[in-house]
């Protein structure tokens, strides 16, 4: 069973023992609430030279089954209370690390196992320097000089394509991108070549290029030190990149185990095919041109599949024209504005009533800041904003106000985004009465009526925000935004945050309601894959700029622009057979958008190669 | 550069709202300065005359114009208690508080550091219960008790530190520090209980982040990663407040001073106001803004050192 499960190594007399072999871990927590059990009973083992990926949904316990391999659970207030975790050291010697002694277990933390974590924006001490982060462990587990730790270091940097090494070794943390850190903290797990390499969630916070780069880079390591690695995922897409083999988790028990092309291809147990079924795949959409609901299976799906808008002229809702949006970076002596950002840059598009535009774009593109500026939630520098006819820039402070009314917003953080005082109720009814759109029993009707149309119990009214699930307080989210029935919705991230299944419930939602109330949506999402599930139109932006818009498959199925291209490659794809992560992966760093006070960027100029299909040429 | 011209900027901004509002209030206590020299029962013709040659007739503006460019060029005016030129007299003062000032920092941060640490250490344990009760203790019971307590211990009881008085620390260093310690340790319980909270709440916050648990898993021992990960980071925010203590700190030497009868700047202050000392209530005052905001203002040149994300601009 295991002999073709490990690929290319050249390690074949150890392909046979396992590096690690878990046998029935359990794992409590001890909580004021009393005990609480994170991993039941799981057991599974990683071989040399192979990639396991562990997934599951948040509270799965898959990141404690990683954090009590390196018996790092014991800090965050955790127990190993049953089991055995047999590392398999270098003399054919094997040890059982939930016994080992704490200072046995220093000397197989970062020497035998590697760990990389989710953050790389915190997964550095912003006081030390890259060169000091780097050598302690080498320090700590080698008997090498001064001179050689810092060759080594060097190296490594090296090893993770890291340019210009010798100055990276001299800076500080917050002087590197988000990739850079990842790359730093991936050799710094490399360091002592560690026989297993525990990868949490590593790519989750990073945009898709870096995290096709990152990707790629784990497994060339892989494949160049025959090191076994033990992937943690919440994303089935990830996972047909990665894995040879998979273990599912659910509520602390291990659900299903096989080989990737098996658990893709043929699922035994439910709860994998939800999963499964619950993940948008890049490409599924070819040859639809309207939105379509996931299936969820064990869900009776009450959402019909889109309909063609009625309307056959396609009224305009909302059009934008020539928006610009920049933010101020003052400096000198006298606190003088001396750089502008150009977040928005001459962005011009429309949306039609009933339809859905996405806005795609990596981190620090202005997609974000674009909603925000319909809204005139931040002021626009220029440009004109029509909703139904409307010039929203035009419009006083009184006038502003009331015509918010017609356009809602649904931000990402649903924990964030709530007034954890008030009661659902409370919540969902401000809206009205900030408007004055009702009154007395009135407003109970609506709220009542409205929680019915997210799916909620009528029985959460008198629930406060932290008795819910982020899935149920998106929903609340959402019904707040829609009860002053608004014709334009913005989401932003609105469905980043959430499990894929709780996603892909909140995404039919979103659907279902467009259906019937004929609502318009901005649906600004940086994740490739759902938005070409629920759109009819997609922008895509770099820099303040749209580079490419047009109909949903002439985005996806025709992409023209060079950066379309690369965002398309860069999206792992939740399928073994088609692997697109696979050699080393390197994209052009996308530069700043400061420029100084008085720059005067280029008017955009468009080419139309489809009715609708435009191209950013300069 | 650009940022320490800017802060000198915004520092004399300040100063001179300071200048203003002392010199206003002291103009509007009641009280006359020529009275004042002259005693109660003088004569009211050479009370006026006087008044004339000190230009207490001249428009307040007038005088304020003249005290600011005094106070600017050095020459601080005379001391009506003293009878004396206000400069030397505050020069010496100020050479005594600070030795109090930088003895009650440093024990206030050599007890409040590692005690903060170990509370966020064992947060919720009875180590932290513990920390935290005595940091109450010191924030509850006002530095006078404190004060008297010491006296009543190590200067009656046990003898080993004199109960008042002051020695210059030209003249002999060591009794001088003896002289300076008690007020110094009463005042340092009551910063430390701040200082304390303070470690304790930056540190809980930095070990709960992500690089304590890389340097967890790079086999680092506890020990490294507290005091050298964690402290590391905890440094910047807890100078910042020892600075921003500073000012707090200069009121309480008002009572500690006075107290221990040391004769410092608390001292001086207290003296002023108690005998209507105009021109010396205006330049302590004064005096003591402009060492407040001096010491923060060293705090945040020194904060790169703390803290490499910080940039000056």
């Amino acid at each position: 069973m295991t002999k073709n499960k490990a690929p290319s190594s050249q390690l074949d007399t150890q392909i046979d023992t396992p590096v690690i072999s878990l046998d029935h871990l359990r794992v409590e927590f001890e909580t004021d609430g009393g005990t609480v059990v994170a991993v039941n009973d799981i057991s599974f083992k990683v071989f040399p030279g192979e990639t396991v990926c562990l997934v599951g949904e948040s509270g799965s316990g898959k990141s404690v089954t990683s954090l009590s391999l390196m018996r790092l659970v014991e800090f965050g207030g955790g127990q190993i209370t049953g089991g055995k975790m047999l590392l398999s050291r270098d003399e054919k010697q094997t040890v059982n690390l939930s016994e080992v002694d704490a200072g046995t277990m220093r000397s197989i933390r970062g020497n035998e196992i590697g760990m990389i974590f989710q953050e790389p924006m915190t997964s550095l001490n912003p006081v030390f320097s890259i060169e000091r982060q780097l050598t302690d462990g080498l320090r700590l587990h080698t008997n090498l000089s001064a001179s050689e730790t810092r060759e080594k270091a060097l190296e490594l940097l090296k090893e993770v394509r890291i340019p210009d090494p010798e100055k990276r070794l001299r800076q500080y943390p917050h002087e590197l991108s988000g990739g850079m850190r990842q790359r730093v903290v991936i050799a710094m797990a490399m360091a002592c070549r560690p026989r297993l390499l525990i990868a949490d969630e590593p790519t989750t916070a990073l945009d898709v290029t870096i995290q096709a780069e990152i990707l790629s880079l784990i497994n060339r390591l892989k494949r160049e030190t025959g090191m076994a690695v033990l992937f943690i995922t919440h994303d089935m897409a990830v996972v047909a990149q990665m894995a040879d083999r998979v273990v599912v988790m659910y509520q602390g028990n291990l659900i299903e185990e096989g080989s990737v092309d098996d658990i893709f291809s043929s699922p035994k147990e439910d709860y994998t095919k939800a999963l499964l079924a619950a993940v948008p795949q890049l490409g599924q959409m070819a040859g639809t041109s309207l939105p379509s609901p996931l299936n969820i299976p064990g869900v009776a799906v009450a959402v019909k599949p889109a309909r063609e808008v009625i309307d056959t002229e396609k009224k305009t809702l909302l059009e934008v024209k020539n928006l610009v949006t920049r933010f101020p970076v003052y400096g000198g002596i006298f606190r003088q504005k001396v750089a502008n950002v150009h977040a928005v840059e001459n962005v011009s598009f429309t949306i039609n009533r009933g339809e859905t535009m996405a806005l795609v774009g990596e981190s620090g593109c202005g997609k974000s800041s674009c909603g925000r500026s319909i809204l005139r939630l931040v002021e626009p520098t220029s440009g004109d904003i029509f909703l139904d006819g409307k010039n929203i820039i035009s419009l006083n402070g009184r006038e502003l106000r009331s015509a918010r009314r017609d356009m809602q917003m649904v931000f990402q953080d649903p924990y964030a985004s709530l007034n954890p005082y008030m009661r659902l109720r409370e919540q969902i009814a401000e809206p009205l009465k900030n408007f004055g759109l009702a009154t007395g029993s009135e407003v109970d009707d609506i709220v009542r009526d409205i929680l019915e149309k997210v799916e909620l119990p009528v029985s959460f009214l008198r629930r406060f925000p932290h008795e819910l699930s982020g899935g149920q307080r998106q929903r609340v989210a959402i019904a707040r935004a829609i009860v002053v029935n608004p014709s334009l919705v913005i989401t932003d991230e609105a469905v980043s945050a959430l499990d894929v299944s709780v996603q892909a419930q909140v995404l039919n939602l979103m659907m279902s309601l467009q259906d019937e109330l004929g609502l318009s949506y901005l649906f600004i999402s940086h994740d490739m894959a759902v938005v070409e599930r629920v759109s009819h139109k997609v922008g895509v932006m770099y820099l303040g700029r749209l580079v490419e818009v047009g109909s949903r498959s002439q985005i996806f199925e025709n992409p023209q622009h060079e950066y379309t291209r690369t965002l398309m490659a860069a999206v792992p794809i939740a399928d073994p057979k088609k692997k697109n992560i696979s050699n080393d992966m390197n994209f052009k760093p996308i530069p700043s958008p400061v420029f100084p006070v008085g720059h005067i960027p280029e008017n955009p100029i468009y080419e139309e190669i489809e009715d609708g299909h435009l191209i950013l040429r300069n | 550069m650009a940022y320490f011209i800017q802060r000198l900027l915004s520092m004399a901004v300040t100063l001179f709202l300071i200048s203003i509002i002392t010199f206003t209030v002291t103009n509007i206590l009641p009280g006359d300065v020529a009275m004042m020299i002259m005693g109660t029962q003088s004569n009211p013709a050479a009370l006026a005359n006087l008044r004339e040659s000190l230009g207490l007739n001249d428009p307040l503006i007038y005088q304020y114009g003249r005290w600011i460019f005094g106070m600017l060029t050095g020459d601080w005016g005379n001391s009506l208690l003293f009878k004396q030129p206000i400069g030397p007299i505050l020069l010496q003062k100020m050479t005594a508080s600070a030795l109090i000032v930088l003895l009650s920092m440093t024990i206030a941060l050599t007890l409040a550091i590692p005690l903060g640490v170990w509370s966020a250490v064992y947060k919720n344990r009875w180590q932290d219960t513990a920390g935290s009760s005595v940091s109450i203790l010191g924030v509850s019971l006002p530095d006078f008790f404190w004060g008297i307590m010491l006296i009543l211990l190590f200067a009656r009881a046990l003898g080993w530190f004199p109960s008042s008085g002051f020695v210059h620390p030209n003249e002999d260093f060591l009794l001088a520090l003896k002289h300076a310690f008690l007020p110094s340790l009463a005042l340092g319980l009551g910063l430390m209980a701040h200082l304390t909270r303070m470690t304790r709440a930056t540190m809980t916050g930095i070990l709960s982040q992500e690089f304590i648990r890389v340097a967890r898993a790079k086999g680092l021992a506890e020990k490294t990663v507290i005091w050298q990960y964690g402290l590391a980071n905890a440094i910047g925010p807890v100078m910042t407040v020892a600075g921003l203590q500073m000012g707090y700190l200069f009121g309480s030497i008002i009572v500690m001073e006075s107290l221990f009868n040391y004769t410092g700047m608390g001292w001086l202050t207290y003296q002023a106001l108690l005998n209507r000392d105009m021109p010396l209530i205006q330049a302590t005052v004064f005096i003591i803004a402009a060492v407040v905001m001096l010491v923060n203002l060293l705090v945040d040149l020194l904060y790169p050192i703390f803290d490499p994300r910080i940039e000056l601009k």
